[in-house]
């Protein structure tokens, strides 16, 4: 009689639930108890292997790189290296956010150019450094609600708003400096680009500072744990009672606010405003993310993935330029690696299909 | 006994003058399993997703537990307890069993942050209520179909309902997982949940439903105690007129010409040793337990995977299939048993759809569509099929999934091949449309071509087939002659 059983169970709850991980024979006289065939494997994920398979990768390069000049993995060394790559650091926590949720938005480079110029312009002026940073972070967010509002609204895909905001916000850039460099800041503003707390640039501190919160905050906050959820099936999010736009407006908006906050960091690490900031800097910052294993449809990628994934495109410039091999290789070597790491990760989801 | 649910005089159309729902009323008892059966369009999910809070109606009133409610979205239903476990598979499949459970309801602490230990506590909880053992961290992606089902049934009682909505819950189930989700739904009407069952199958209906509510284009057409009724009563009522026969006699027109053969078809542990021979005229049914191998020959067939060994001749000359695209060549083709992800472009017009595969057909000597042709052919399919919607050019998407059976069956009568593979062709249809298909593949037959059905459905199998091979564990057992019964072929499906 199964009804009575259940019921018994139903009265004891708790001694049920401790039954359950070792002792089968309990669950078994229901009846209508069945097992999760081959969920007792030892389930890898996908994703896991993904970042196992890059740090390998990146040991390997290192070690080889160390041998060849030892002057490699010195601090200096390290310094420089991390330090040329804060900014898409920086923006790859926000765009992991936002490739996890499906999306994509490659306006970013043209943020970061922006809210250079126009914190320098700000500081210009007269304002003070801690307002004109703030001024510029609110214009930042407000270029990435503009994004996901277009998208939403009209029904476009992420992809086709932002493109028309990176090339809107090139041109303004020339347009308000009529292509001159802006440069003269005040002497506190090098605070975020030039100077160090305890030894270590303050940029890295920063970067080490968000990306710890927003990972922890993606593993373990509810609010942020949506993104998985809408990027794995954005239809059943809703029906689950998730806020979609709602949702899609934050991470957009944080995305903004991190591409400007990359700008400022690097206005203040040239003390100029130029231009040319931020070329290509969007494809660098999707590359990353997507070698540290974001997919593009969505609802996969961590933080730590996309920061070994920057971490990996940092050691690769840096290597071509220790060598002094013809750095128009290393984008080569980038695209080449981008390209394994896509088959591999198809490669393994088809393999644990089939399993 | 008092109506935990209570549904009023509902009015809903999405397109103004286009009514989806006219003046519905229903009413759920506790600890009851209320069946919802009606055609396809005839509204049911409609008015399942008013009641769920996906929609709202735009006149009439919901009363649960006796006070009029109104829920603007679906979360509002689901906290004051009323669950919806959809027909398609929602979960999440990047995360954990518990995750998807307990998704927007977590338990936190202060600020948000989820209690691990509490989640994955509270999903066994829950498992054990429903009496399965699933590991709450394991990704939903690593389940089966099944038991996502299932998940998805602890998802909606993670809120405690009173009320369960189940659209279609056994479509993707075996026999066995059947007998058990009515195992769990026995149990919980026995703690006075109310259980409203949508379903296409009337035998499952008769199996475990206490009240029976027929929708027909949009109104009530009744409610009736499922003790009383008959499956001939309930059916007239969903169709509005009595169907004489749900398949067409069987063919009169079978030549000797073998229009397509298999032979020493292999591909362990999929198949192996395959032969068969499809006369002109002729439907050969497939018959078989789920995994017998069925699909993988057909799919093989079809070119669509990798056989190892084996021959396929068309029509006396041996043909080499390495793709979909030289099948269609050679003439065959393969209605698939996922018409959702395999089947169909679900975004693009019914036009489309159905030329998708025949536009060889359409060209002109310089290799440009003849755009004029083809609307005129697809006008015909339309008419012929009988598919229900506004007009050729309207999205797949927007059709109800009869009606997508339909124009996926067009688009292979559009392509004329010489043999056709069917998977699964009635699976989701209701009984109108069930007929109509059968009658079609008839007549498809008579015209000279042959076809191929597989079907879970004995009785599809019987009343179609003109010969059946079984399949067991990846060979056939036997051929039986179109006349056989159910029990001889169980007999060679089974060891």
């Amino acid at each position: 009689m199964p009804q009575s059983e259940i019921q018994n169970i139903d009265s004891s709850p708790n001694e049920a639930f401790a039954a359950v991980p070792d002792s089968k024979s309990n669950s078994m006289e229901q009846g209508i108890t069945m097992r999760a065939k081959g969920l007792k494997l030892p389930s890898i994920s996908v994703e896991s292997m993904q970042i196992v398979a890059l740090i390998a990768i990146i040991t390997i390069l290192a070690i080889s790189m160390q041998i060849n000049n030892d002057r490699f993995l010195s601090a200096a060394n390290l310094k420089v290296m991390t330090v040329n790559f804060i900014p898409e650091a920086i923006m790859a926590l926000g765009m992991t956010i936002v490739m996890i949720s499906g999306g994509i938005d490659i306006s970013i480079a043209g943020v970061l150019l922006i809210c250079g110029i126009v914190v320098g312009m700000l500081m210009n002026a007269g304002l003070p450094v801690p307002i004109a940073i703030v001024l510029t972070l609110c214009l930042a967010g407000f270029i990435g609600f503009i994004n996901i509002t277009m998208a939403n609204l009209f029904k476009v895909h992420p992809f086709l708003s932002s493109l028309s905001l990176l090339l809107l916000l090139r041109g303004l850039s020339l347009v308000i400096t009529g292509g001159a460099t802006v440069s003269g800041f005040p002497d506190s503003f090098k605070f975020l680009g030039q100077e160090t707390i305890f030894g270590i640039p303050t940029q890295i501190v920063l970067f080490a500072v968000l990306a710890i919160t927003i990972g922890y905050l993606l593993k373990n906050h509810r609010f942020l744990q949506q993104a998985y959820f809408i990027g794995g099936n954005r239809r059943s999010a809703r029906m689950s009672g998730i806020k979609v736009e709602r949702f899609l407006i934050f991470a957009f908006v944080l995305n903004g606010i991190l591409a400007g906050i990359a700008g400022i960091v690097t206005a203040s690490k040239f003390g100029a405003a130029s231009v040319s900031f931020g070329q290509n800097a969007e494809l660098r910052v999707i590359a990353a993310v997507a070698l540290g294993g974001a997919s593009f449809t969505g609802g996969t990628g961590t933080i730590l993935g996309t920061a070994l994934g920057i971490f990996f495109l940092a050691l690769i410039y840096n290597a071509f330029a220790m060598t002094g091999v013809n750095t128009y290789w290393q984008d080569v070597a980038i695209g080449a690696m981008l390209m394994i790491a896509v088959f591999l990760g198809e490669y393994l989801k088809k393999r644990q299909i089939a399993r | 006994m008092e109506a935990v649910l209570r549904v009023e005089n509902i009015c809903k159309s999405f397109v103004a003058g286009t009514p989806v729902l006219q003046d519905v009323s229903l009413e759920v008892k506790p600890g009851q399993v209320h069946a919802l059966v009606g055609e396809n369009g005839a509204g049911k999910s409609t008015l399942m997703n008013i009641i769920g809070g996906i929609h709202q109606a735009d006149t009439g009133s919901i009363y649960f537990n006796g006070q009029p409610v109104v829920f603007s979205n679906p979360l509002q239903a689901m906290q004051s307890g009323i669950s919806i476990v959809h027909q398609e598979l929602s979960l999440a499949p990047n995360m954990s069993v518990a995750q998807n459970i307990f998704v927007g309801h977590e338990p936190v602490r202060g600020g948000g942050f989820i209690k691990w230990k509490d989640l994955h506590a509270n999903a066994r909880l829950l498992f054990d209520r429903i009496g399965i053992e699933i590991d709450p961290t394991a990704l939903a992606s690593k389940l089966s179909v099944s038991m996502q089902q299932l998940v998805e049934i602890a998802k909606a009682l993670s809120f405690d309902a009173k009320v369960l909505i189940m659209d279609e819950p056994t479509s993707a189930l075996s026999d066995k997982e059947i007998d058990r989700l009515y195992a769990i739904m026995r149990d919980l009407t026995a703690r006075g949940v109310a259980i409203i069952f949508i379903s296409h199958k009337l035998t499952e209906v008769f199996a475990i439903s206490d009240q029976i509510s027929v929708l027909r284009d949009g109104r009530m057409a009744g409610t009736v105690d499922a003790k009383g009724a008959s499956h001939s009563q309930i059916i007239q009522m969903m169709v509005g007129r009595h169907i004489e026969d749900l398949y067409p006699p069987k063919s009169s027109a079978i030549d000797e010409n073998v229009i397509f053969a298999v032979e020493d078809f292999s591909k362990p542990p999929h198949f192996k040793n395959i032969s068969f021979k499809l006369r002109r005229g002729e439907i050969l049914g497939f018959a078989g337990l789920v995994g017998s191998g069925r699909t993988e020959v057909a799919r093989a067939i079809f070119g669509a995977d990798k056989k190892d060994t084996g021959k396929i001749m068309v029509e006396g000359k041996e043909i080499k299939v390495r793709s979909p695209q030289d099948a269609i060549k050679h003439g065959i083709g393969y209605l698939t048993e996922d018409r959702k992800v395999l089947g169909l472009f679900l975004n693009m017009s019914v036009r489309e759809n159905i030329v998708a595969a025949g536009l060889n057909r359409f060209l002109n000597k310089l290799g440009l569509i003849r755009h004029r042709r083809i609307k005129r052919e697809t006008k015909h399919f339309v008419n012929f099929m009988e598919i229900r919607a506004t007009s050729a050019e309207v999205a797949v998407i927007n059709l109800s999934g009869g009606n997508q059976q339909k124009a996926l069956l067009a688009k292979w009568l559009c392509a004329k091949p010489r043999v056709l593979i069917v998977d699964e062709p009635t699976r989701g249809v209701d009984v109108g449309a069930k007929a109509k298909l059968h009658s079609d593949l008839r007549n498809m037959v008579e015209e000279g071509i042959g076809i191929i059905v597989i079907s879970s459905e004995l009785p599809e199998i019987l009343g179609l087939s003109d010969r059946v091979a079984v399949f067991r564990e990846g060979q056939i057992t036997a051929i039986l002659a179109g006349n056989t019964t159910q029990e001889e072929i169980m007999k060679y499906a089974t060891v």
